[in-house]
């Protein structure tokens, strides 16, 4: 069989990454391999959402997912650069809202929100939004001001 | 985490292969890998290869009828979103959504769920509840088990070398409930749940429960007793009392076994409710 590295789209912008150990988990490679630290690493376990990114627009949760799987599919983090219309709009909803203490969860509401976003436009009920943000956690219990930024987000403030 | 070969099969007879030429080494199967990778990570298991289904043609829904085939690595999101499942199988879209968070689900499969097999899982005591069979690939040929048989114990199914879940296969569709109880509602492990069903076929009922040790089960005396049409309230009553009786609860870190037999009983009732309140419901 002939080598091929693996290749993503990250942000829009397409990566190469030779030498890439099969058991590479993709909150790892974005981190420490691609340098890219917006990501954040929580649990490890799947139970805080702190990693979620979207893969092919879903969130996903990177921490439960090898990188070598993903070949050829579009990630896209919370890096990503205003031509993201539906994750600048989150983050100027939760930056208008003040939607942060510390700082560390807010990537994953971030990608939580802009996922179903994406998926369900203006369609998305506020309930819905709630339902995408059920598997992210904010340990400084900031809760209150992350849902001022999803109700302004609901209201289609453009 | 020790490091693994990954292989990525695109056929059944690739990942036949894959399965097959392990020699000293040892094998894991990788569905969405919300389980998997924790027990990777923990080295739990410490396979020298990894073989992921992901690329195999397996993310179907099938219907024959009333009868609906699962692939079983179909993400379990898919499968919530399906309006037709939805009302069809009720129970089993509220089992489904009762999975960790709408994230894991994109990625976590409704095969991996039955062969990983937690006790707490929210899909076994639905699936026992709407009669599921899994059908299985394997070096021996196929088969095809009922879930009560293929679900053995805590962590432990009727899987042998080699074999793989292609599909879950629900024989027909049915007024069903999933209610459950636990700390946090979004992102958490029930610590009681009841999985509803009624066979407009027998019009006969079928009463799970989950939360329970070892694994789910179903429970015949409730079931029995909520006769061959909508319940009057005494027999729900009778039903919910004997199944805070029969089930297997045990005290645990999660809960009390008390309070579990408390809590089957008013989760048993509202279930009823809601299933003979539904239009499907044949009258």
């Amino acid at each position: 069989m002939t080598y091929r590295p693996t290749r993503l789209e990250v942000n829009g912008r397409s990566v190469e990454l030779p030498g890439l150990p099969d058991d590479e988990r993709l909150l790892d490679t974005l981190r420490w391999r691609l340098g890219m630290k917006g990501t954040k690493e929580g649990c490890r376990t799947g139970a805080c959402g702190a990693c979620t990114v979207l893969v092919g627009g879903e969130s996903t949760l990177s921490c439960l997912t090898l990188t070598k799987e993903l070949d050829g599919r579009a990630v896209t983090t919370i890096e990503v650069g205003p031509e993201d219309a539906v994750v600048s709009r989150v983050r100027s909803a939760f930056s208008a809202a003040g939607a942060l203490q510390c700082g560390y969860c807010t990537p994953g509401f971030v990608m939580s929100l802009a996922g179903r976003l994406r998926e369900r436009g203006a369609a998305a009920s506020r309930e819905e939004l709630l339902e995408a943000l059920g598997g992210n956690l904010c340990r400084c219990t900031g809760y209150a001001s992350i849902l001022r930024a999803l109700d302004q987000l609901h209201r289609g403030a453009p | 985490m020790v490091p693994f070969e990954l292989v990525v099969p695109r056929t059944v007879e690739e990942a036949m292969a894959a399965l097959r030429t392990t020699g000293s080494g040892s094998a894991s199967v990788l569905a969405g890998g919300t389980d998997l990778l924790n027990d990777l990570d923990d080295q739990r298991l410490s396979p020298t290869r990894v073989v992921s289904l992901r690329r195999l043609p397996w993310r179907t829904l099938d219907w024959t009828g009333p009868q609906l085939t699962v692939g079983s690595t179909l993400p379990l999101r898919a499968l919530e979103q399906d309006p037709e499942v939805a009302r069809r199988f009720p129970g089993l879209v509220q089992a489904v959504r009762a999975v960790g968070s709408v994230a894991l689900r994109h990625q976590a499969t409704l095969g991996g769920n039955v062969v990983r097999s937690a006790p707490a899982s929210d899909l076994v005591p639905v699936l026992l509840s709407l009669d599921a069979e899994v059908d299985l690939v394997g070096p021996k040929g196929d088969r095809r088990v009922p879930v009560d048989r293929f679900v053995r114990s805590s962590r432990r199914v009727d899987l042998a070398p080699g074999e793989l879940v292609r599909s879950v296969r629900l024989p027909e569709a049915r007024p069903s409930s999933y209610l459950w109880q636990r700390v946090r509602p979004a992102n958490d492990i029930s610590q009681v749940a009841v999985a509803l069903a009624f066979s407009p076929a027998g019009r006969t009922w079928r009463v799970a429960v989950g939360g329970v040790s070892p694994r789910p089960v179903l429970l015949a005396e409730p079931a029995r007793l909520l006769g061959s049409g909508a319940p009057d309230p005494a027999a729900v009553r009778e039903a919910a009392r004997r199944a805070g009786e029969e089930a297997p609860f045990k005290t645990d870190r999660r809960a009390s076994e008390e309070y579990r037999r408390r809590v089957v009983r008013a989760l048993l009732a509202r279930a009823v409710a809601s299933v003979v309140d539904a239009p499907e419901f044949p009258r």
